[in-house]
């Protein structure tokens, strides 16, 4: 057995004759060079998981990409390639235009009235009293609601005829048995709502761990020089925050483009097709008529429209959202 | 999954059916959860295996996780499900899949356990729901009023291709304690000139909507379910069956039957109802479940649901059935669970047996008790009077002998889809009913198109 405490030395020995410009050591009659050895290593730790990786996203992406230019059916008969037809007839249709331009306006508003409500949240909770622990303990639970519950128990309590939603906005002096999902404008106030309420928690821990670990120094001569708080945080807090912001409001948005439960259990679409974002269309295209290629296509161009917008959120939040830069 | 999805399986033809096939320790059939009362099948499992000496395991899903798995199965051409329970809208895509049985029933030698009376079943129920010319989903038996009986089926070029269990049909349910009320029959009759008496057209169905509509009182006369679903739908294919149109919504050779001076006749009742203040408020996004949950919770005196209800126990009063109303003709909705057999099985002859046994007269009616809808016409005749639900089963008997079914269209789903948003449009009044039926008109054309009609 070859001795485990040999390879560094030797790799050493490696490093430092080439440092010195001298000649290359002989590699030995069958053993490869350590420094290949010390580059494939990581690989084989990684090569598993790697595999695992490949097989669980990669694969039925590729597949979804392959499936999208056939028209495949699932039960009887062979599919065939199509080109870009089920493109085609995905673009060209008025309602899937429709459909993916509500759920832009749905991700918009829903991204960044969390990102407002978040940061104000988050603000008074970075400070590490008890109290704030407790409240940010509490702020986990909104998002650990299954989201399918979550819809279904709004839905209980906007009901007109028994709901508590509906009870304290007639003491308020609106209209008594009012249904919110019969209107499209308040259809989408209630879905907004929805997700404001399960989601905006979940910006808050984030800017609330980043603000906890901003250095004190800047805040502290800033003070010392008369700064005032709109001053503190315009010009010291939300520059250095802009990293933060930027995690945040990347992992939400995709996240909003993925919501589902709340709008198929709420509203169904409706009224009318008012509601009726993407993600519906692919549910039932796929999923109930088992369209394969047609539901691939409105996939990949979902997928398209993310890989663009996310990149251009990104610039736009500001050059220092990357990561490493914090 | 997904590559399995495509991965399509069609086996050849099957061999003829054999009774000396091997007996399997074990049948597994995939089935649903309350929609077709897993509770009532469930309940013969311990009969099942002292009668077949076969363990029967069920596995239960709830709908559109079944979907998926039913067809799943089917893609994959897996043979793990002997037995699969079929709603009517996925059976024009899965025809292919399901072992035809007429061969299994004209097999004496397979039906010394089950029922191969074919002709018990109600006609109509029979051939809308297991009754397809295979190589053309969308044809319907000729004559759908006929008794069945396996020659002439296969002699119009048709198989049988499973056995309805749960037949769920739009029944009326009322208040009776409100309809019997000496008061409100006085009251009705000052104000109308007429006797009050449950409603039997459709005119008189809005006008006892309006006459029990009392909002101060928290009670509103009726349902509608308008709410963009499958349930709008089929409402409305309610009432443009009973206006004289097709209920289907698509004929055979795919013209549109919906958009039709009918259907606008249709629509435009319903529209009106669902404004007129008679119907509680967010009938225009309630399902089939909110309009259930109202009538329960006393806040309706009459509803129109597929299924029996059951006051809430601070509710004092009582429910009587009746058919839906009608116009010209009667046409209510409705729509049958089958168990087939898998055309991948392993087991093919047993399974065949197990539910030829399963909706047989005899378990059908022992299912009555944990409420299962009926498909043998003696299964109906059989309740007695003392049933508490004896009415509820007289109704539901009665409606499914001229219920009308769906559209055979492989994708029925996005056809109803659009057919109820245009529905919730002309309820909410965001559309004429003219105008939104034209905008589902071109819309379901489309689709009927993509799907290569």
């Amino acid at each position: 057995m070859r001795s485990t405490a040999a390879l560094p030395k030797a790799g050493l020995q490696v490093e430092d004759s080439r440092r010195a410009g001298g000649q290359t050591p002989t590699v030995p009659p069958g053993r490869k060079p350590l420094a290949w050895k010390k580059r494939s290593l990581p690989w084989a730790y990684m090569a598993p998981s790697m595999i695992v990786l490949l097989l669980m996203t990669v694969a039925p992406a590729a597949f979804i990409f392959y499936s999208a230019f056939r028209n495949d059916k699932i039960l009887g008969g062979v599919g065939r390639f199509v080109g870009f037809n089920n493109f085609i007839e995905a673009v060209s249709n008025a309602s899937v235009r429709h459909a993916f331009l509500i759920t832009l306006a749905f991700v918009a508003g829903a991204v960044i009235l969390e990102m407002l409500l978040g940061f104000a949240l988050a603000l008074p909770l970075a400070a590490q009293t008890t109290a704030n622990k407790v409240g940010a303990a509490l702020m986990l639970l909104p998002f650990a609601v299954t989201p399918a519950v979550a819809a279904m128990v709004f839905k209980q309590l906007l009901n007109p005829n028994y709901g508590w939603v509906g009870y304290y906005l007639g003491q308020l002096g609106f209209p008594k048995g009012v249904d919110l999902l019969g209107d499209p404008t308040s259809a989408w106030i209630v879905l907004l709502i929805l997700d404001i309420w399960q989601w905006t928690p979940f910006i808050a821990l984030i800017l609330m761990a980043g603000l906890q670990s901003l250095p004190g120094e800047p805040r502290e001569a800033a003070l010392v020089d008369g700064a005032s708080p709109w001053q503190m945080f315009r010009h010291i807090t939300l520059p250095a925050m802009i990293p933060f912001i930027a995690i945040a409001a990347v992992l939400r948005t995709i996240q909003a483009f993925k919501t589902f439960d709340s709008f198929k259990i709420l509203t169904g679409g409706g009224p009318g097709s008012s509601t009726e974002i993407i993600n519906l269309g692919i549910f039932r295209v796929g999923l109930q008529s088992f369209n394969v290629g047609l539901a691939c296509a409105l996939g990949v161009i979902f997928l398209i429209i993310l890989s663009l917008l996310v990149p251009l959120m990104l610039r736009v939040i500001g050059r220092r959202s990357d990561p490493e830069e914090m | 999954m997904a590559t399995a999805l495509v991965a399509t399986g069609c086996s050849a033809e099957s061999p003829n059916p054999s009774a000396s096939a091997a007996k399997p320790a074990e049948l597994r059939m995939l089935y649903t959860t309350d929609e077709a009362n897993s509770a009532a099948v469930a309940s013969l499992v311990p009969q099942f295996k002292e009668k077949l000496g076969i363990d029967l395991k069920i596995d239960n899903q709830p709908y559109d996780a079944l979907q998926q798995k039913v067809f799943s199965e089917f893609a994959s051409s897996s043979s793990y499900y002997d037995i699969v329970v079929v709603d009517t809208p996925w059976a024009p895509a899965l025809v292919q899949n399901l072992e035809p049985l007429t061969p299994y029933i004209q097999n004496k030698d397979l039906n010394t356990i089950g029922d191969a009376n074919v002709g018990d079943f109600i006609p109509k129920v029979f051939y809308d729901t297991a009754v397809y010319n295979a190589e053309s989903p969308i044809k319907r038996y000729p004559n759908e009023t006929e008794k069945p009986a396996p020659d002439a089926i296969k002699n119009a070029g048709f198989d049988i291709y499973g056995l309805p269990i749960q037949s769920n049909v739009a029944v009326m349910a009322y208040r009776s304690d409100l309809f019997n009320d000496p008061q409100q029959k006085a009251n009705f009759k000052a104000k109308y000139g007429k006797d009050l008496k449950v409603p039997q057209t459709w005119d008189e169905y809005a006008q006892a909507a309006e006459f029990f509509t009392q909002p101060d009182k928290k009670l509103y006369g009726t349902t509608v379910m308008a709410g963009v679903g499958d349930w709008a739908t089929d409402d409305f294919k309610t009432l443009l069956a009973s206006f004289g149109g097709n209920g289907h919504l698509v004929n055979e050779d795919l013209s549109l039957a919906f958009n039709t001076p009918e259907g606008a006749k249709a629509l435009s009742y319903y529209a009106k109802l669902a404004q007129s203040g008679h119907v509680p408020p967010g009938s225009t996004s309630a399902d089939w479940g909110t309009t259930a949950e109202s009538f329960d919770n006393g806040l309706t005196a009459m509803t129109i649901n597929y299924h029996d209800l059951k006051l809430a126990d601070n509710v004092k009063g009582s429910i009587g059935y009746a058919p839906v109303p009608k116009a010209d003709a009667a046409g209510p909705h409705f729509g049958t669970w089958m168990l087939s057999v898998n055309k991948n099985s392993k087991n093919k002859e047993w399974a065949y047996q197990a539910i030829s046994w399963l909706t047989a007269a005899e378990q059908q009616t022992a299912m009555t008790e944990k409420s299962l809808h009926p498909s043998r016409s003696s299964v109906y005749t059989s309740i007695k009077k003392d049933n508490p639900l004896a009415g509820f089963y007289e109704t539901l008997g009665q409606s499914l002998e001229v219920g009308v079914g769906r559209a055979r269209l492989t994708n029925y789903t996005e056809v109803s889809h659009e057919i109820a948003v245009a529905v919730n449009n002309a309820a909410t009044g965001s559309a004429s009913p003219q105008q939104a039926l034209q905008g589902a008109a071109d819309k379901v054309s489309t689709l009927l198109k993509s799907a290569g009609y």
